[in-house]
């Protein structure tokens, strides 16, 4: 993408001095209204002068003013140019606003002493969250949790390879089977915690997997007891829901590559198995890497099947990062900490998502 | 709890016209017709019919048995307030829906108060796990958007305690007749500084419950007696390890220890064992020290009950680790696994009641066992009474109706909110929600009255063996009463937490699980402020 | 559709590796679509159980176990209180239409602020301060890995003061940045795998750029852009945190209402299971009928 657009024209924009100074005048009057009016409510919240604002309402109209002079201002300004930043522009500006704000005050808290129950509120205590953190071994063992649940995403990624070259095959009932293995993905994950996590899984000695478990021979079958168990129970309920995911974008993927290919393959008189690995398998890298890329983002917000099932139990076995900073948040109502501990976590998977996305942008260049 | 003991009564196959004898004897038969033609009557006879609704037998009362019920309750309402008094107002109601109860429940009962006053309520409905967090955010960031709050008492710190709620006007205490509340529930529950603040709706404590076949000539446990102090519960737990429950044939257990958190209620069954050994009757504390807010947590008394978990961890059903008290409540214990079981009222009605339940014929009830000696934190020594020193657990305290400060500079407003708590907490409502599932225990001695309910239909000997054991630990001198400070559920929940490590190995003892419950403790005490903590915490014992 | 297969003459033929390798295929097929059909069928039927037969676990109806309406009774969906009145079914309906309005407008606002985004990240280079197009593009999706508890206080407090919360409003706003990372990823590779010369003959017939976006790729993209919008529906409409944070009594959504079923009285599995199936319905129908979509959305940018 660098070097210059990739769509090449020509744009000889003929922009009067008057309609340059009309745009300019435009961003910056909007954006004088919005400065003055949240001055104007600023002085109210200090109690220097009454203007009888309920809320900051005013300030909200005056930015989503300025926010669309900024983008018609844009086309008026730099014309043909200004109409390509139109694209982009709505979608930033939506994004900051709604982000930096509790982002810088999500800051502010990070390195709070606040517990909700404190009647004095929060209070500044410098880097006590930070070295608290970093004596605190469950956060440690959460994050070490998080790498055997990344982990398991390869397994999830063959399990769904293998299912879309079955689904890709030419069977009967293809839309049937297509439609059944995407539900998984639309089920809300409160709903699978407990319809799956808990009615099939614990009810003793009724739920269904566990009657199957024992007609195959386990004779106490429990899914939640041991770390290992726990830990696998988990993965697979979360694979569950979302090897559709990766499974339709292979899918996909598969059903993209012209027939030719494999054809051409076929005639060389390779077997299905070295065509796989020398035609599909190489052809498929790229999708494959978005696929499991976005796959572990989903996988590094885990939280709601392991609240709602196993708190993290047992000892602390199957706690993803985010869940353990919900329970931090929610049943300690510690909001300074857990904020903290939100703050470090964003950090370590921006700075390992970026080093994975590099990577995988050099290995994902389609190698024809 | 009602579910069970309701359907037990049902499932007494009581005929139609057996019910109708002892509708027709209480003058209730007109409930069976149409009940808005009903004249005034005597309230004797106004809980009969309310009894009467649907009656025992005909299934599990509907919404519209709910607002049936409501509109005939509205008697003490229409004495303090003009039809239409409150046309106009809005109110918010802030509560959770538990198995579509609670709040739900609470819409069918308001649903003639909202017609005869005018008023329009509105609802926020929570997810049990959501409402505490939720409550907290509500008031650290000052977004209480709501008027009515149904709560806890053990919340109390948190609300009162911030000076958010409305004082009780006087005329509320006279509509819902405070003085029939059981002991325990009456002050200091429910007031802060002096000042009143809750309409109770509920009633909580943990009692004991056994199993009649562990104990007799011959039985396994080689006592013939259930017992009444943990020594003895030890013993127990002990001499039936490796033996064949008499009942289901599989072995057999002693007392169910819940080693699993759940969501800072697991904290509540370490309790039943502590209080017995902490709870000394001349000292209303025993969780903390009331002047320095020192955890007693890890003094002799706890680490013996932590103690004791940990002698018999080895003798209770293998995968404990991983049993919530849910879990030995209603999987274990009613399905015949384990001989004796600490919960609060459900379990009882569920044991007879319950389909699922298999220890029905053979389970009885007592208020929580006693212990030999008790801890004086005083004199740092152990004691031995006379008598084994008994100390009832009461766990939650129960719900109640409370009203927020934003109502109380509107007098119409406020009148109104507090007209709908007070409807709620109403002496006739209450009966009939102790009598029919509701999500409410019985909290008034006047619903103890064990003929009304015989005359409704139910059982009288089951209710009252059963309704016994919570009304004598309600009354209960010595009542280990649960201290209403601020972020109280923060240290049950990191209690919980350790404990459970302390289960799983972590910790080389008990004395060392406690000390690290007590250094957890000691660091949310700061962080919420040890001095207002202290002042809060005696205040609540009303010191 | 085109899907339909029909048998080369070739395959036709008997051929003994191949029929294993049916057979293979046919068992895989299978068994997956158990695995997943299971469970949904375990929350229908579930909801038709009454206590005995959650605790037995009886798995057919009529066959094990006569069904009971007593899970959609608590919702007063049942035969018997459907025409009753029903505070419960009123608040189900509340719900259920927040949730609609919530989940279409914010994937709505996601896919069109998203797709002119990526379209733009597509086309042009871009330069902002330091950054450039992948910066930008980072940029957005670094807005997916926000755990959603570094933002809840925040929001709540920005919500308050802008008199935003428990609004649909709040909701929706939130809901599209929660999305939009993920709108604009798909909508990008959908994109860039459209020739430029498509537009480039439009411009060069003197179409806008606008005018070329709107008339010659939009209708390329829509199968990406049905994509895109079906798996934000699929997000929005199961979204529990922020539901439950921000919203009270006028706005609030159908997961929380799921969650509430739930308590110290034990749990009511079949008013959990009918409300369970009732809240994922609208997305199973949506997945039977559009399917074809998101298939579709999802292969043209897959291989470039």
């Amino acid at each position: 993408m660098s070097g210059g657009d990739l769509l090449h024209v020509v744009t000889n924009d003929d922009i009067s001095k008057g309609r340059r100074a009309f745009g300019r005048a435009l961003i910056w009057g909007s954006g004088a209204l919005m400065l003055l009016v949240g001055l104007a409510q600023w002085a109210q919240l200090e109690g220097i002068s009454s203007f009888g604002f309920p809320n900051w309402r005013p300030t909200l109209y005056a930015y989503c003013l300025w926010a669309t002079c900024l983008c018609w201002g844009q086309v008026l300004i730099n014309g043909e140019q200004g109409k390509r930043t139109l694209f982009v522009l709505p979608a930033a500006l939506f994004v900051i606003s709604l982000t930096v704000f509790p982002l810088l005050f999500g800051m502010v808290i990070a390195f709070s002493n606040w517990n909700l129950s404190n009647p004095d509120g929060r209070q500044f205590n410098g880097l006590d969250n930070v070295r608290q953190m970093l004596a605190d071994p469950f956060y440690w063992n959460a994050m070490g949790n998080m790498v055997w649940y990344c982990a398991a995403i390869l397994v999830e990624y063959a399990i769904a390879f293998a299912l879309a070259l079955a689904l890709n095959a030419e069977i009967r009932a293809r839309k049937f089977f297509r439609v059944a293995f995407l539900l998984p993905l639309m089920l809300s994950p409160v709903a699978v915690s407990w319809m799956i996590g808990k009615s099939m899984l614990v009810i003793q000695p009724a739920g269904p997997i566990i009657r199957l478990m024992r007609t195959l021979g386990w004779e106490n079958p429990s899914f939640y007891s041991s770390p290992w168990m726990a830990k696998l129970t988990i993965m697979m309920m979360d694979a569950w829901t979302y090897i559709p995911f990766m499974m339709i974008m292979i899918l996909a993927g598969l059903q993209s590559i012209p027939k030719e290919l494999n054809e051409a393959a076929k005639v060389d008189g390779a077997n299905p198995w070295r065509a796989f690995w020398e035609v599909t398998f190489p052809l498929m890298l790229p999708v494959s890497i978005t696929a499991i890329l976005i796959r572990i983002i989903f996988k590094l917000k885990l939280a709601d099947i392991v609240i709602a099932v196993t708190s993290g139990g047992p000892g602390g076995a199957t706690d993803t990062v985010t869940s353990f900073i919900f329970r931090e948040y929610r049943d300690r109502s510690n909001v300074g900490y857990g904020t903290l501990l939100a703050m470090v976590y964003l950090v370590i998977i921006i700075i390992a998502m970026t080093a994975l996305m590099k990577l995988a942008e050099r290995y994902a260049r389609p190698r024809t | 709890m009602k579910e069970g003991l309701y359907q037990y009564a049902n499932s007494k196959a009581l005929t139609r016209r057996r019910l109708l004898q002892g509708a027709t004897a209480l003058g209730g038969f007109a409930a069976m017709g149409g009940l808005s033609a009903l004249p005034a009557r005597a309230q004797e006879d106004l809980r009969a019919q309310l009894l009467a609704i649907p009656g025992v037998g005909n299934g599990s009362p509907t919404e519209a048995d709910w607002q049936k019920v409501g509109e005939l309750c509205l008697g003490a309402t229409k004495t303090n307030v003009a039809e239409g008094e409150f046309a106009g107002v809005e109110l918010t109601f802030f509560g959770i829906n538990n198995n579509g109860l609670h709040n739900i429940l609470f819409r069918g009962l308001l649903k003639g108060w909202e017609t005869y006053t005018g008023a329009k309520i509105n609802w926020i409905d929570l997810a049990q796990a959501d409402y505490n967090p939720r409550l907290q955010q509500s008031i650290a960031t000052g977004t209480v958007d709501f008027d009515i709050l149904a709560m806890g008492a053990p919340l109390e710190g948190d609300t009162a305690g911030q000076g958010l709620l409305d004082e009780m006007p006087d005329w509320v205490k006279t509509q819902i007749d405070m003085d029939d509340y059981v002991s325990y529930l009456k002050a200091p529950v429910g007031t802060w500084a002096g000042k009143t603040y809750r309409i109770t709706i509920d009633g909580d404590c943990h009692t004991f419950a056994y199993r009649k076949d562990y104990f007799g000539d011959g039985a396994i446990s080689g006592m013939a007696e259930a017992p009444t102090t943990w020594q003895q519960v030890q013993t127990v737990s002990q001499a039936v390890a490796g033996q064949t429950d008499p009942l289901t044939g599989s072995p057999a257990y002693g007392y169910l220890d819940p080693l699993k958190g759940w969501g800072g209620f697991g904290f509540y069954f370490l309790e039943d064992r502590a209080s017995a050994y902490a709870k000394h009757p001349d000292d209303p504390a025993w969780l903390f020290d009331a002047d320095t807010m020192k955890p007693r947590v890890n003094n002799p008394a706890w680490v013996q009950a932590i103690q004791d978990v940990m002698d018999t961890m080895a003798v209770l059903p293998p995968d404990q680790i991983n049993a919530d008290p849910g879990t030995t409540g209603f999987q274990q214990f009613l399905a015949g696994t384990g001989s004796m079981l600490c919960w609060w009222g459900d379990i009882g009605s569920n044991a007879r009641t319950s389909d699922t339940s298999v220890v029905g014929d053979v389970i009885g009830f007592s208020i929580n066992p006693g212990s030999d000696k008790v801890y004086n934190s005083k004199t740092s020594a152990w004691e031995t009474p006379a008598t084994p020193n008994f100390a009832p657990n009461m766990a939650f305290l129960g719900w109640g109706v409370y009203v927020t400060n934003r109502v109380s500079a509107d007098e119409v407003k406020r009148k109104a909110a507090w007209s709908a708590a007070a409807h709620l907490g109403g002496k006739d409502l209450s009966l009939w929600m102790a009598a029919y599932p509701s999500g409410f225990q019985p909290y008034r001695n006047s619903h103890f009255m064990y003929d009304e309910w015989a005359a409704a239909g139910y059982d009288k000997d089951f209710v009252a063996d059963y309704l016994g054991s919570n009304a004598d630990s309600y009354n209960h001198p010595n009542a280990a009463i649960e201290p209403r400070i601020p972020g109280i559920f923060q240290y049950y929940s990191v209690a919980e937490d350790e404990l459970a490590k302390g289960y799983a190995g972590t910790y080389a003892s008990a004395q060392e699980t406690a000390d690290a419950i007590a250094a957890a403790w000691e660091k949310i005490t700061d962080q919420i402020g040890r001095d207002s903590q202290i002042a809060l915490y005696k205040a609540s014992l009303g010191l | 559709m085109t899907q339909v297969f029909h048998d080369a003459p070739v395959d036709r033929a008997f051929r003994p590796e191949w029929h294993t390798s049916r057979l293979v295929v046919y068992a895989v097929l299978l068994i997956w679509a158990v695995i997943c059909l299971f469970p949904i069928y375990w929350t229908l039927t579930t909801s038709f159980k009454i206590a005995p037969n959650v605790m037995k676990g009886d798995m057919i109806p009529w066959v094990d176990y006569q069904p009971k309406w007593l899970g959609w009774r608590a919702l007063g969906l049942s035969p018997d209180t459907i025409f009753t009145e029903s505070t419960v079914r009123a608040e189900f309906f509340k719900r259920f239409t927040n949730s609609v309005i919530v989940s279409v407008v914010s994937s709505c606002l996601a896919v069109i602020l998203g797709s002119l985004a990526a379209y733009g990240l597509s086309r042009f280079s871009f330069k902002f301060l330091w950054m450039r197009n992948s910066d930008i593009s980072f940029f957005f999706l670094s807005q997916l890995i926000l755990p959603p508890v570094v933002l809840a206080l925040p929001f709540l407090v920005l919500y308050k003061e802008l008199a935003l919360l428990d609004t649909r409003v709040g909701l929706i706003l939130l809901y599209t940045l929660s999305v939009l990372p993920i709108v604009i990823w798909i909508m990008r590779d959908q994109f860039s795998s459209i020739p430029t010369e498509l537009e480039e003959a439009a411009l060069v017939d003197g179409l806008s750029i606008w005018g070329a976006f709107a008339t010659i790729i939009l209708p390329i993209a829509l199968p990406g852009m049905a994509a895109a919008f079906i798996l934000s529906l699929v997000l929005t409409w199961n979204e529990y945190f922020f539901a439950a944070l921000l919203t009270s009594t006028y706005s609030n959504t159908l997961p929380v209402m799921v969650a509430s079923q739930t308590g110290s009285q034990g749990i009511s599995w079949w008013s959990m299971a009918a409300l369970s199936f009732a809240a994922i319905l609208p997305l199973i129908i949506i997945g039977i009928f559009l399917e074809r979509f998101i298939i579709k959305g999802m292969a043209a940018g897959a291989v470039k």
